[in-house]
């Protein structure tokens, strides 16, 4: 089955190359070719955020971002998310209204009290 | 510091952040006795290490660390009792997203994120909706998501800890965020009262 055409850029694509005359057509078709599609290129970044992305994959993944502002959007909102996550256990208690049983904090601090003494 | 001290301290410290320690073990453990019980190690262990705490952090911070590594200490002991072998949620539930070929479908990518990540963390309505969409995640993905992006455990350790494969983990850590991203657009930054106010 013949590989269907790239999707054409629509009207106010911000991405830096997008579809706007016959060279960037062309460049943008050529990157679109030689690196890994979206659907790839998200799980990649995913797996970035934990280990290093090889120097090869880090050079296409700067020539995807120049055709496709979606996948670097998802990055920075990978890294969005990393930066938000590591401080919610500190906000907890912002997060739900699920009260700590009163007999429970009684008897943690009896258990403090009795470890202390 | 005296006895009388530390006995003080304590009791202030159940005061002033039981309730944060208790939610937050909630949200991992899901039982309320297990909660109970990982938050009152955890200030148990506080006591004893009370001197060495030097305050470089604050005192929630170190109560948090402390809890972090009770819970992280309880899904080892779980570890061998928890199945990974039929994983869940692999499916590629996102695929409408993108159009046949692999590429964005340009009506439904990722949308701006307003306002930045420094200014979220003070609003109350954010962690309220980041934990609405943790508890829609499938129970395994995210306890490998929270303990990687919240506990800070390193990826091969998650690995040991819950038996589980490397490819195994980073399918999850991608379905986790991927549905989270999905889930906090939709719920946080898309709506008035989130990042579009």
């Amino acid at each position: 089955m013949p590989e269907e055409p790239y999707s054409p850029s629509p009207i106010g694509n911000p991405s830096v190359l997008a579809r706007r005359n016959r060279w960037q057509t062309m460049l943008v078709k050529f990157i679109g070719k030689h690196t890994p599609k979206c659907r790839e290129m998200v799980r990649i970044l995913s797996q970035s955020m934990d280990e290093p992305m090889p120097l090869m994959m880090r050079i296409k993944k700067r020539l995807h971002f120049l055709i496709c502002c979606w996948c670097q959007r998802y990055e920075e909102q990978l890294r969005y998310i990393h930066e938000t996550a590591r401080h919610f256990p500190e906000h907890a208690d912002e997060a739900s209204n699920v009260p700590f049983p009163p007999d429970a904090k009684e008897r943690i601090k009896e258990k403090l009290a009795e470890q202390i003494r | 510091m005296s006895t009388f001290d530390v006995h003080a301290a304590a009791a202030r410290w159940v005061d002033d952040h039981g309730e944060c320690l208790y939610r937050y073990a909630l949200v991992r453990v899901r039982k309320p006795e297990v909660a109970e019980d990982l938050v009152q190690e955890a200030f148990l262990a506080a006591v004893k290490g009370y001197e060495k705490f030097g305050g470089r952090s604050s005192e929630r911070s170190w109560l948090v660390g402390i809890l972090k590594n009770k819970i992280v200490d309880h899904f080892r002991k779980l570890g061998r009792e928890t199945s990974f072998t039929d994983l869940e949620f692999l499916s590629d539930e996102f695929s409408e997203k993108f159009v046949p070929v692999g590429f964005w479908d340009h009506e439904k990518g990722p949308h701006e994120w307003k306002p930045a990540p420094d200014e979220v963390v003070h609003r109350a309505e954010f962690w309220q909706a980041m934990r609405e969409c943790l508890s829609k995640l499938p129970q395994k993905v995210r306890d490998v998501f929270t303990m990687r992006e919240m506990d800070d455990v390193p990826s091969k350790e998650i690995c040991t800890i819950l038996s589980i494969t490397d490819g195994n983990l980073w399918v999850m850590l991608h379905r986790a965020r991927m549905a989270l991203r999905e889930c906090l657009e939709m719920n946080w930054f898309d709506k008035p009262a989130g990042g579009r106010a």
